[in-house]
């Protein structure tokens, strides 16, 4: 099988780790024989969003993430929205995440306009929402993701979107509603770096599979050997239980 | 009153050290809190006598420091400076008030005073130096810091309070040469203006784009992340010409480096008494300070061949006959330099990362993934293992993992103790590459089990 990703403003949108994410699933595809092709879209480049099965987005300085907004007016909203409806797969990440909502405003009341590919908003606090934390996800039978979180924007969800987890620890979009992330067709955001796929290895596989049956019908994900990214999982999921 | 209250922070930040020493522990964060309690501005007070030169910026504080140290010593100067690590503005001011008299009189006419770029913010006014050194601007612990335009603006503030100083600027910084123009001050800058490496690892730029107008900037070389020779082709932006600038990297191999330095229309041959890029920059910062503080630019120049090297900076360790060589770790720009450094070793060498995640080291680890560890492995046999440590020990180790290290190179070892065996054991010579809180720990160890100083008796 095959998977062509396409690293939505990697240079733009790299915010600690965020290629780690990439590197990871590339690695657990290949170590099933399968290929990966990445290719790396970034501002005043066209986007052919057909041509791809997985979209990455991961998140950036506001200082660059103004440098995308002007990018983003034009088709490129357009093509991820197409492929949105499309049913390809994506991950989004922090700024990536918001910037699928369809605005940010600022806690002294300015507002920029995202893509509105995704039924959510977001709302700059003063005080950042920082730190390791820990949410569980449904769709993975109750598994636990760990990672790392860093943003000062709440966001809040529509009624058209659900989230990806419950927060256990920590803050999530909001620090208010418990909740963390969100889901629609097969797109997945989340606030978590850390970075976050290698050390969620059963999340990491639950979004390949997603994008593979999505082209294929199915999904062939042979077992890996994840003892070292169970233990870096676990170490963290035991620190933040025995705090909470 | 005012004397009364600066008499009685000194004594009592002089007696909360010795207190602390005696229990075996090497903190200068609490006499200095516990200081600024009785007298709020006493590093105000206590630098008042002193000509001081303050070092500032994401990476190189600590060993440009000690090249100044160095030419002061040189230079016959009486100085003292913030030896460990201690650059938050309690420790700053713990390190005033240990070298004053308790009259608040400083016992020497200089410093050397390294200052984290947040609390440079406070420092800058209330120490009034004759220099400032800003070495650059990089991403650094996001949790910490945050983004760089908010460190940018910590040291614009920090600058518009000394008045009276020399402000030394890396030319080559695209961000921290920016502060040049809302300054009154004389501004001296610094710069590479060649190519360092023939190869060098993939990086993330930390600043693609104009600090000004936000255009993609267009490079005519780059030296290592993103410093080189930037210009902004919308806003017309661009890298200021050096005044002390490195004309030509003759050799840089893993003991040392050897460069031409341009100043005042004289070339200088320096040879730089540690290896890697970074350091040349350090070196030619040093230089700049120099001049800066009114120093004999031959005296400098030497120096650098001689300086001793920065805590957890490339220190050697012999132990056994076995060389450990300890380099600290803060950050992808910093770690990325370090193996630009080690991809060039000629022999085959054993590589310990030790990964902690407490507030000195950054509570947010996820920066690892933007080191471009794949290039170690490339080394293939000249890579001849990879021990992690560390509270996070196991994303490290998952962060090797997939930078394809394989298997049987791979081993995690959380005990110190269990570590340094495991490094004496083999025959390579050891790179061990901790984060802050992991180094304290790791030379804990070492001095314990093989007899060497703790850092606050050096």
């Amino acid at each position: 099988m095959e998977l062509k990703i396409c690293h939505l403003f990697p240079d733009v949108l790299n915010l600690y780790g965020d290629r780690g994410n990439i590197a990871c699933m590339r690695k657990r595809l290949e170590w099933r024989g399968h290929t990966v092709i990445v290719s790396e879209v970034s501002i005043g480049q066209k986007l052919r969003a057909s041509d791809y099965d997985l979209f990455f987005i991961g998140g950036g300085q506001d200082f660059e993430q103004e440098v995308l907004l002007e990018d983003l007016k034009g088709e490129k909203t357009a093509e991820i929205k197409a492929a949105i409806a499309d049913g390809k797969t994506f991950l989004a990440i922090c700024g990536g995440y918001q910037m699928l909502g369809a605005y940010y405003k600022t806690w002294d009341g300015q507002q920029c306009d995202f893509t509105g590919a995704l039924d959510l908003y977001t709302i700059g606090e003063k005080q950042r929402m920082i730190g390791n934390y820990m949410f569980t996800c449904e769709e993975l039978g109750g598994q636990t993701v760990v990672g790392f979180e860093n943003h000062s924007g709440a966001t809040f969800l529509g009624s058209g979107v659900r989230p990806i987890g419950k927060v256990l620890s920590g803050y999530g979009n909001n620090g208010k509603d418990g909740m963390e992330g969100a889901r629609y067709n097969n797109v997945f955001c989340t606030y978590s770096h850390g970075c976050l796929l290698p050390k969620n290895p059963v999340l990491a596989d639950h979004i390949l599979k997603t994008a593979l049956s999505r082209k294929y019908g199915s999904a062939d994900l042979a077992p890996l050997d994840d003892a070292i990214e169970t233990a870096a999982h676990d170490y963290m999921a035991k620190r933040l239980s025995a705090n909470a | 009153m005012r004397k009364i209250r600066v008499f009685f922070a000194v004594l009592a930040c002089k007696l909360a050290r010795t207190a602390i020493r005696l229990l075996g522990r090497g903190g200068t964060d609490f006499p200095g809190r516990l200081a600024m309690k009785i007298c709020p501005d006493l590093l105000g007070e206590l630098a008042k006598t002193v000509t001081a030169v303050i070092v500032t910026g994401t990476n190189g504080k600590t060993t440009t420091s000690r090249m100044i140290e160095q030419a002061f010593i040189d230079s016959g100067i009486s100085y003292f400076a913030n030896k460990t690590g201690a650059n938050l503005i309690s420790g700053i001011t713990a390190e005033f008030a240990v070298h004053s008299t308790a009259t608040g009189k400083c016992k020497y006419t200089h410093a050397v005073i390294e200052s984290d770029e947040a609390a440079f913010k406070q420092v800058g006014k209330l120490v009034n130096p004759k220099a400032v050194v800003v070495t650059n601007v990089f991403r650094d612990q996001l949790d910490r810091y945050g983004e760089v335009t908010h460190t940018l603006n910590n040291i614009r503030i920090g600058l518009q309070g000394c008045k009276n100083a020399v402000v030394c600027l890396n030319a080559d910084d695209s961000l921290s040469a920016s502060l040049a123009e809302e300054l009154p001050n004389e501004i001296l800058f610094y710069g590479v203006n060649v190519p360092i490496y023939k190869s060098r690892v993939e990086e993330v730029s930390d600043a693609p784009y104009c600090i000004k107008c936000k255009s993609e900037y267009v490079y005519d070389y780059v030296t290592y992340g993103h410093l080189g020779g930037y210009r902004c082709p919308h806003c017309g932006y661009a890298r200021p010409k050096p005044q002390i600038a490195v004309e030509d990297v003759k050799n840089s191999d893993a003991e040392h480096s050897e460069v031409v330095i341009s100043m005042d229309s004289r070339q200088f041959e320096t040879n730089i008494a540690l290896p890697g890029g970074y350091n040349i920059y350090n070196a030619v910062s040093a230089m700049a300070a120099g001049k800066a503080m009114g120093l004999d630019p031959d005296t400098v120049n030497s120096a650098l061949s001689q300086f001793d090297c920065g805590f957890g900076r490339m220190e050697k360790f012999d132990i056994r006959g076995h060389s450990l060589r300890m380099i600290l770790i803060k950050n992808p720009a910093g770690c990325n330099q370090v193996l630009n450094f080690l991809t060039d070793a000629a022999e085959p060498f054993l590589f310990v990362a030790c990964l902690n995640d407490r507030a000195f080291d950054g509570k947010d680890i996820s920066w690892i993934w933007d080191v471009d560890f794949e290039r170690l492995v490339e080394m293939g046999d000249k890579l001849s293992g990879v021990i992690v440590s560390g509270i996070r020990a196991d994303d490290m180790a998952t962060r090797f993992k997939y930078a394809g290290v394989p298997a049987e190179k791979l081993r995690v070892i959380k005990d110190y103790s269990r570590l340094c065996e495991a490094c004496l054991a083999q025959d390579k010579p050891v790179f061990i590459m901790p984060t802050y809180t992991a180094m304290l720990d790791l030379r804990g160890t070492i001095s314990k089990n093989y007899g060497f100083k703790n850092y606050w008796e050096k």
